[in-house]
């Protein structure tokens, strides 16, 4: 196992965790002032997980060198 | 600055997600995996090849996406109205949303690799240094600005009341950001040539 490429990506899933769960936040603001449609909150939530599987894949590469 | 007005089939921006936002997400998905997949096939199959012409193949399309951005489609959009870019900025933001940060999350990735099956991975060396100085000014845009701002145009067209100004500013944030990251590859292809020569 390649722990530093594991670390990397870790620490990079780690930062659009937090990046997402910052413009969750706003997105939850706007959502009980009545602005944000639910559609908002869920394709938030969507984008989020796409980008989790694209990261996940990328960490199943760190186990094979 | 007569486009917009010319062209019948430009909109003004209609309240709340459009209906093809959903598949172009999807495609743009399809799309994304591919490179972290061709990444995980290189490296199961033992294959030098693979895995150079993986790093080759995504850091290519990576810089060409952002030559062409930075240097055509910033062009184009200045010379539309508010509510034409905000039409761009709807079917843009949702088919790049997954493509782009996977073909620069694998086009780093597998050059890591490759430098280290090659043994170039030397951190003492100022060509790898410059390299990894370079990746890092590519990621923070892109985990800082880019991202964020594909997210906020998203959350803006969900509202009820978008804001025309604010999608169409964030797009040409986002543009703009493209030159300047063209440049840094540019740069960075400049290391990657004299690292593969010398």
């Amino acid at each position: 196992m390649n722990a530093s490429a594991l670390l990397a990506i870790v620490a990079f899933a780690g930062a659009l965790l937090l990046v997402f769960g910052y413009l969750y936040r706003i997105a939850a603001k706007s959502h009980a002032k009545g602005e944000l449609a639910d559609e908002g909150i869920r394709i938030l939530r969507w984008a989020l997980l796409g980008q989790l599987v694209i990261f996940l894949i990328l960490a199943i590469t760190a186990f094979l060198t | 600055m007569a486009v917009a007005q010319d062209a019948p089939s430009v909109q003004t921006a209609s309240p709340g997600l459009p209906p093809y936002t959903k598949s172009l997400l999807k495609w743009s998905f399809a799309i994304g995996v591919i490179p972290p997949v061709a990444l995980v096939a290189a490296l199961a199959l033992k294959s030098l090849y693979m895995l150079d012409y993986v790093h080759v193949l995504t850091g290519g399309a990576w810089t060409g996406f952002d030559l062409y951005t930075g240097l055509i489609l910033s062009r184009i959009l200045r010379s539309l109205e508010v509510p034409a870019r905000v039409e761009v900025a709807k079917r843009l933001t949702p088919t790049t949303f997954f493509i782009l940060p996977s073909l620069s999350a694998v086009a780093i990735t597998a050059g890591i690799y490759l430098a280290q099956k090659l043994g170039e991975f030397n951190l003492n060396d100022p060509w790898i240094l410059a390299a990894g100085a370079i990746v890092i000014i590519l990621v923070a845009q892109g985990f800082g600005i880019f991202l964020p701002n594909g997210v906020r145009i998203f959350l803006e067209l969900a509202k009820a009341k978008p804001d025309p100004a604010l999608i169409s500013k964030l797009t040409m944030r986002n543009v703009r950001l493209a030159a300047s990251q063209a440049v840094f590859q540019i740069l960075i292809i400049l290391v990657m040539a004299h690292l593969a020569v010398y």
